[in-house]
Parts: structure tokens; sequence; C-alpha cells
């Protein structure tokens, strides 16, 4: 019982952001833990370490643990990306985009996708994403206006400027380093916990809880309860292709996922650097169009593929061990939910650290909600596929499959009425769900009986008044000054 | 997609369920339903539900009934929360807050600093003394809350305590005066389709005969249609929710306008008191495997105040619900679907719940299943959720004075209850969930209140000093107190806002 005593010491192990970032917060916010960070190189897959697109939730991150845009944006020349184009997901539609800002807005207290769905029916209107200012903005490949504070949007990082960044800030809050390589994980006698991590230099480093931040093959967590939950079946990207090239010559506020004859691609681009990459299942690969593919992208053929097995942990915190990001979920970059899922893993730690006991009903509620939540960012990766239309064998393999249980029952309520269910622990906001299915082109059989309030007259009314209000030119901001953002959510 | 035809809608049964639905759907989805309410005089409304959670003014505001008419109308008061007195331990007390613990704001849960003061110390000022709900209750102010999220005075909410019988009537003047037809008539038989399994037909006393495509049941415990007619199951709660049996009767009181509702622990279950504007609710709710109905009787008239207006009436119910609150075309609402005792005021609640799950899941003539499972999907939630908390009543208890308490405290409970327990025992976490009633602070007032005191807290409430922390819980105890008092007194504000007519007084 808690009469345990206070988490005192905590060791993360890994080397990239993922790593900096949690030993980082754990510092800031809980300041009388002796935080150590065990570096190691960041293995090709850690992909909450390499992705360079980021979701807007990371802004929430950088306050909790102080960190200014000054900090994150300027300094760490990071980017502004206001959402992702999808092109080629279904054959016949055109691209769509999914931002982060509200596309429409209610009608007489109706949602706006009921109204634009029924008045669809009686004439022609332009697809739901050009109702999204975000996205308009994102297609004129304008930046935001600096006095348009409102904006939802995430970063692109320059990775290196970044990570460097949070690494100073953790040891500059009192984080200490410890290189590895760590040779040896020794086990507590009982089997349930860790003792200790034996290092490479003769010494050892213990501590009441280790967080593993190394990436998919989660080096301490592994080697506990082994409970992994394979995805494979609704996510069948296995293989990944990635390189660095330079940054585009005008910044880009999209980024790109393409999608390609046995998987898809991406590109983003930041002020330091471009992402390329292809994920791909490596069971619908055929070498001579895997070449072909990678033609476009300038990536060398002779490229490595890294692989990734997509699942997460039964229990992401298991005895004196907790997994944050890929450690923990590994999935597929597919809506940069990596990082994402870390910052969240993160907070939950700092907001529900257990005693030094680690008692099993504190670490159950912990593990409830971290599986809740990454169970819906799959079902919301999942999303895409189920609603794909393609001719290649990986598409319709991809789109046959029965999704999981949350999902189809989502999908089952969406296609009667265009309705959502509230879904505890979300990650993506209703208007992101809806971007992906009409943007699919999955449409309901029904709308919603309350739009009926509307009169079609109003409806119609608003609707243009909406459009119209998207195509007033938006004052552009020379590209120079995009780092020069107002500061968002700074306090 | 295609248009969808109008649904017939029938509602058997004219009490607070019926009349709410009718309302409700004749308002919001006018275009898609005609609604036709059976109902009989001559079988009369059980009336719970004297006292309301907040979640009605959301309720009254989508039908736009007017607050002050609605209150004056109904005769009704403000309710800030429930106070509950003797439950833990004889002697104590405390109140179930509709508003938050501190300022509600902020990255650390408020009861983890409490939690800290009172563990390093052995004692600590009530919880509630935090909480502006409840000293405005114990000191007895009212004002409505501010919209500004800063100011103390928007960190509570606030429901009704007004008298049931009223607001059917009050319902049904706006709802026929907006199309609902009503009919008068006791239901004789329900005619069902042999292949399908749905309700065709009712057919009344008169011999009249009503066709209908979709029949909501607000008839009450008798069920008529999702009980009898379609033989629905009922899942019975009574292992766990002891009370069978309800005596009640109402009294004149000059007794202060409390804004709140009162549920005092009995020797075997719970005495009510909720005040309204022109009378005082009471009733004993009590296990008949305890306590006889004349015992029972005899408490409930030697503990009320004031002069009673009628005799003691008994009522009979069991804790539970319908398997399923949809089945085929008939949604059950209100008491026909399930009970739960009025502990924690949940049966207007129950009711509203079943109307909003109604009109976002609204059937098409030909109903989906989705609809349908996804609406029982809601209504277990919601019924699970409450049976879970009221439970947590008797059992965080101490009281092994007579052997109602002794078994309650004793009992099994859901292993759902038992984690949640066991999880604030440890280090003051709740069981989170954003849907649904009864959220964070309504279970940290009833821990804490019944002696349910987390061992742990939050690591981050430890960094203060002890000093700073004390003078900085100090500080806000004396602000909310001041606050509370600059108030007006509850009757005061009734009486300048929505006073009844004087005719009824």
């Amino acid at each position: 019982m808690s009469g345990a005593p206070a988490m005192g010491s905590v060791a993360v192990a890994g080397g990239g952001l993922t790593a900096w970032s949690a030993a980082a917060a754990l510092k800031r916010r809980i300041p009388s833990l002796d935080v150590t960070v065990v570096t190691m190189p960041v293995p090709p897959n850690a992909l909450a370490d390499r992705m360079i697109s980021t979701l807007p939730s990371i802004h929430g991150f950088h306050r909790d643990i102080g960190l200014t845009d000054e900090d994150t944006i300027v300094r760490a020349r990071s980017g502004v990306r206001l959402g992702t184009l999808f092109d080629g997901w279904v054959e016949g539609l055109p691209d769509y985009v999914h931002a982060y800002d509200p596309y429409g807005a209610p009608i007489e207290g109706i949602s706006f996708h009921q109204l634009w769905l029924r008045e669809r029916r009686e004439a022609a209107l332009p697809p739901f994403d050009r109702y999204s200012r975000a996205a308009e903005m994102g297609r004129s490949g304008k930046p935001p206006n600096r006095t348009d504070d409102t904006f939802e949007f995430g970063l692109q990082f320059s990775l290196h400027l970044y990570g460097e960044m949070m690494r100073a800030y953790a040891l500059h809050l009192g984080v200490a380093e410890r290189r590895g390589p760590i040779l040896d994980i020794e086990l507590r006698a009982s089997g349930n916990g860790i003792e200790r991590l034996v290092m490479d230099d003769g010494g050892s480093v213990s501590a009441d809880l280790f967080v593993d931040c190394t990436g998919p093959r989660a080096l301490i967590r592994s080697r506990l309860k082994s409970d992994f939950t394979d995805w494979s079946q609704w996510l069948r990207c296995d293989r990944l292709i990635m390189a660095d090239a330079p940054p585009a010559a005008d910044l880009e506020v999209m980024d790109r996922a393409t999608a390609a004859s046995f998987g898809w691609q991406w590109r983003a681009s930041s002020p330091e650097q471009t992402s390329i990459g292809l994920a791909y299942s490596s069971t619908h690969v055929r070498e001579e169009a895997l070449a072909r593919e990678l033609v476009p992208l300038g990536i060398a053929a002779a490229s490595d593929a890294v692989a990734l097995h997509q699942g997460r942990w039964g229990d992401l915190w298991s005895g004196n061990c907790v997994a944050v990001g890929d450690a923990a979920v590994a999935v597929e970059p597919l809506e940069w939910t990596n990082l994402h899922l870390a910052h969240s893993q993160i907070d939950r730690i700092i907001a529900m650290m257990p005693g030094k006991d680690c008692a099993a009903v504190e670490l159950g509620e912990f593990n409830r909600q971290c599986a809740a939540e990454a169970d819906r960012v799959r079902d919301f990766l999942c999303l895409h596929y189920v609603c794909s239309r393609r001719s290649e064998p990986f598409w319709k393999d991809a789109a046959a499959v029965a999704p999981p249980d949350s999902l189809a029952h989502t999908l089952s309520q969406f296609a009667e009425r265009g309705r959502l269910p509230f879904h505890e622990e979300e990650t993506f906001a209703r208007d992101s769900w809806l971007a992906v299915t009409l943007g699919q082109g999955f449409e309901p059989r029904h709308t919603d009986p309350l739009a009926g309030l509307v009169t079609p007259a109003s409806a119609q009314q608003a609707l243009r008044t909406m459009r119209h209000s998207l195509d007033r030119p938006s004052p552009a901001i020379p590209t120079e000054s995009l780092i020069d953002l107002n500061p968002r959510g700074a306090r | 997609m295609e248009e969808q035809g109008k649904v017939r809608l029938i509602v058997v049964g004219g009490g607070t369920a019926g009349w709410m639905t009718a309302a409700a759907l004749i308002k919001l989805l006018p275009g898609r339903c005609d609604v036709h309410l059976v109902e009989s005089e001559a079988i009369g409304i059980v009336g719970v539900g004297e006292a309301t959670l907040p979640h009605l003014r959301s309720f009254n505001e989508r039908l736009g009934i007017d607050e002050a008419e609605f209150m004056a109308g109904t005769r009704a008061t403000f309710k800030l929360g429930i106070e509950f007195r003797d439950w833990g331990r004889i002697g104590d007390g405390y109140i179930h807050p509709f508003g938050t613990f501190g300022r509600g704001s902020g990255d650390i849960d408020f009861h983890h600093y409490w939690t800290r003061l009172y563990r390093d110390s052995g004692e600590a000022p009530p919880i509630g003394d935090y909480s502006m709900a409840v000293v405005m209750a114990y000191l007895n102010r009212f004002r409505l809350p501010d919209p500004d999220p800063a100011r103390l005075e928007s960190t509570f909410s606030y429901a009704y305590q007004f008298d049931a019988t009223l607001f059917a009537p009050f319902l049904r003047r706006l709802s026929e005066g907006t199309g609902a037809r009503r009919t008068e008539g006791r239901i004789v038989d329900v005619e069902l389709d042999g292949e399908s399994g749905d309700i065709k037909a009712i057919r009344l006393e008169s011999g009249e005969r009503i066709e209908g495509d979709l029949f909501v049941d607000c008839s009450g415990f008798v069920s008529l249609l999702l009980g009898k007619a379609l033989g629905e199951p009922f899942e019975d709660w009574s292992q766990w929710l002891l009370c069978d049996r309800a005596v009640a009767m109402p009294c004149r009181t000059r007794t202060a306008l409390t804004p709140y509702t009162s549920a005092i622990a009995m020797e075997s279950g719970w005495r009510w008191r909720i005040p309204l504007q022109h009378r005082t609710g009471n009733g004993y709710v009590y296990s008949s495997e305890f306590i006889s109905d004349e015992e029972a009787r005899q408490a409930l008239v030697s503990s009320v105040e004031g002069e009673p207006i009628a005799e003691p009436r008994v009522l009979k119910f069991k804790a539970g619900r319908r398997r399923r609150s949809w089945v085929a075309n008939c949604i059950g609402v209100g008491l026909s679907s399930g009970f739960l005792e009025p502990l924690e005021s949940t049966s207007i609640y129950l009711i509203q719940a079943a109307i909003t799950s109604l009109i976002e899941l609204f059937p098409n003539p030909d109903i989906s299943p989705a609809d349908r499972d996804e609406f029982n999907r809601l209504i277990d939630m919601e019924y699970d959720r409450i049976r879970d908390f009221l439970i947590l009543h008797y059992h965080a208890t101490e009281r092994s004075d007579t052997p109602f308490w002794d078994y309650v405290r004793t009992m099994q409970v859901p292993d759902s209850l038992k984690e949640k327990m066991e999880l604030f025992r440890e280090r003051g976490r709740v069981a989170k969930y954003r849907e649904g009633v009864f959220l964070d602070a309504s279970w940290i007032a009833v821990y804490v209140g019944q002696g349910v005191i987390p061992e742990g807290y939050d690591l981050r409430a430890g960094l203060p000093g002890s000093a700073a922390l004390r003078q900085a819980m100090e500080a806000l105890r004396s602000e909310v107190r001041t606050t509370a008092q600059a108030m007006p007194d509850h009757l005061t504000h009734i009486e300048h806002y929505c006073p009844m007519e004087a005719a009824a007084a």
C-alpha cells in the first residue's frame, strides 16, 4: 500500500529525442526525481526518434515542460505543418487534406458534415476539405498568417537541432547522462522487475524505475512479461525505406502521403531537411517494382529496408519498467503518431506516478489508459486502409480485412448516419475522422434526423458563406518570417 | 442516400418520462415523427425524482424552456448537491457537490493536496470546506454560476428540486401546443407481429386500436410493452442494492429552504428530505428484509419536520434493469426500463439519457440493428456506472450497528467497484472517464466523505513546502467562505427569481 516510499530515481534508456524528452519532462515536472539517461545509438526503426513531422499535441507537451516557441520553433528551426495531403488512396477520387483545424462550422447547432452530406444530394458541392481553412492554406502552400493564433498546427523538425535542443534542456534541468552501451540487464530475483543495467565500462545503473525508450526492440521491457500483441493483420506494412534530402526550395506547410502499389510513401520538409520514405509490405512487394517506386523518391535502389513489426505490449508498464514510444507501441509513421504516443505516455507516467513498489492497482489503471489510447490510434490508421480502394493485391487485402472490433463499431455507426461514437482516450478529433472517411469517399446511408431542423435554404446559404469566406486571399508572409511565428501557447 | 418517411411514434404513459419524451421529440424531430401519447389519468404517476442532476438544465434549454417560468411552475428550489448524514459513521456528514473541490484547474487534482495535509498531520479541515458548492449549501446561499472560469464563482453547477407531479403537466402544455396528440385511455392489449416480433398496435379499453412504427414504453414499473408484451428479462441487482420499498410523506415546513437535498442514513436504509417552495418531500427507503412497513412508517413519521400534508404512502420496487432497453420497435424510457433508488437523483437523468440517445439514433421506419445495439450499449454504460456509484455509498461504511449496515458493509461488491475503490485508496486516483454521469469530483466526495482516504498522493503534491502548502490551503478555504458569504440567501434568490404563484402556497 502506498505508505510505500515515493519513487526516487529513474533511468531512461535510449539515445534519441524520445529518451531526452522523457527525461526532461520527468525532471522538470517532478524535480524530486533523480533522472539519468543511459544513452545508446538510435536504431533505424525507432520512428518517434526519426520522423520529422509531429501532431499539434506537441505544443502542450512543450508548454508543460516549460519550453517556448522560441526554443522549439525559432532556435530549433522547425517548420510548421498544417496537415497531410493524401493522394491516390482511392482510385478515381481526388486527393484530400487531413488538417487539424475545423472543417466547416456547425449550422444552427447541427454538425457541418451532416448538412454538407445532405445538401450535396441536391446540388454539386465542393469536396469536404474545401471547407477547412487549414486545408485550403495547405494546398495554397501559404503558411498561416502570423496574427492568426488560433490555428492548429504540428511541427516539421530539423531533427538534429531539435534533438540537441531537448538534450541540452534536459541536462540544464539536472538530468544526468550515462553513456552506453548496456552489456547486460539484470533482473530482480523475483523475475518481475529490473535490478540494474550492467554497463560496458564495468559500472552499473540501478534505479527505482526504468523507462525504456530504446525503440521497437524494447531492450529492457522485453525482458519482462512477454505479452506483445501483434497488429500485422490490420497494419501490413512491415518494411520501411527512408532517406534524407535537402530542404525544399520553398517551405512546405503540408506533407504528403501517397499510395504506392504495395504500400505508401511520404515526403515532409522542414527548414533543414526533407524526409522521404516508403512503407510497404514484404509479402506484397516485387523487387523490380520496388526499384521503380524508389526512383522518383531519389532513393538508391540498393537502400536497406528496415523491419517493422506493428503492435504493442499488453502492459506498457510491467514491474518497475515502463516502455515509451516505439518501445511501447510500434506503428508505421502514417499520421505521425509515434512521437505523439510517446508524449502522451510520458505525460501519463508523470500524472499517475505510482510509489516505488509499483503497486499492481496503480499500474493497472495506467496500462488500461495507455492501451485504450494506442488501440484507438491503431483504429485510425487502419481506417485509412479499410476505406481505401485500389486494384493492387496489397490494397485489396488491406481493404478486405475485418477491422478490429472497436473500429468495426465506429464504421458501422458511421455507415448508418454519419455518427462517430465517443471513445475514451481518443487521439484524433471527430473532424480528423471525417477528413479521412469523407476524403476517401466512405459515406453514410442516411443523414442525422436532427439535421431536419435546418431548412435546405439556410443550410445552402451557410455552406456558401463558409466557402466564400475561405476564398478571401489570406495575406501570405515571407517564408523567412515563418519561424518568427507569433509564439503560440507560450506563457 | 434516400429520404426517410415519417415515423409514427406512440408514447405509452404520461408521467415524467412520457411527457419528457413527447416534448423532446416533437421539438427536435418535427419532420421525422408524429408523436401520439396515450395515458390514463386513472393510473396516476409515481412521480419519482423530485430531485434532479444539473444535466436537466441542458434538456430544458434545448427545449427552449424558460428557467424561471419552469421553476415557478414546478415550485422548484435550487440544488447545489446532496447531503449525506450518518453514512460512513453515525454523526458523520458531507455534501456531494455539483462542482469541484478547489479551483478545479491546474495540473494536479486538488484532493491530492488535501490528502497530503491530512496524511502529514493526521488531520485536515473537511474537504468540503474547499468546495464552493458545499460551502454555499451549508450557508444556505445561492447565485447563478459565473461564466468566467478564472473565478471561484464558476466552480459550481446546480440542479433543481421540484414537484415532479407538476413537471409532466408543464411539459404536456408545451407538447400539445406544438403538435403532440394525446389519447386518454387504459391499454388492454398489445398486438405483436408474429413474424418480426414488433409491436403492431395497442388496443384501449374503449376498443380504439392505435398503430405505430415505434413505441416508447413510459408505463412505469409495470413495463407494459418492454416487460410484459415483449418479455424482456429483468436483471436483478438487489444483491447489492437491498432497498425494495419506500414510504413517502410530504410535510409543510417553515424550516430553512436548503439549496440541497438530504439523504440521512436510517436503521435499515435511508431517508430523503427534499425542500420545495411549498412543501418538503420526505421518504424512507428501506429493505423489507430488515424492517417492516409499519416500523418504517413510524420511523419516518417520527423523524420528519413540520406538519404532514398527506398520509404516508408505501411504494414497492426492485433495483435492476431490463436486460435491453430497446427491443424490436419498443424503447423503454424511465421506470419501465429499470429502477435505481433515488439516492443520487438519477431517475430523471436516466430518462433524459434515454431520450438523448433515442434522438441521436432515431431510426427509420425499418429499424437498423446498428441503431438499436448502440442505444442499448449507451444505456448499459449509464446504468452500470450509476450502479457502482450507488453501491459505494452502502459499502464504504464502518457501521455495524444494525444488521442492515453490517450486511452492506461486508457484502461482495462488483469487481468493477472493488478495483475503483482500491485504486482510490492507494493514491487517490479516480478511474477516469469523460462521458457519462458522476465524474471525478462526485467519486472523490463520496470516498472521502465516507472514510475512504487515500494512503498516498500524487508525487507532485509533495513538492511545495509544508508551511507554504498549509498557508495556501488556508487562504483558499477562507476565500471560498468569504465568496459564499457574499452571496444572497437561497430563499431571497428564489423570491426574486422564480416565486411560485401565491395561490399555490
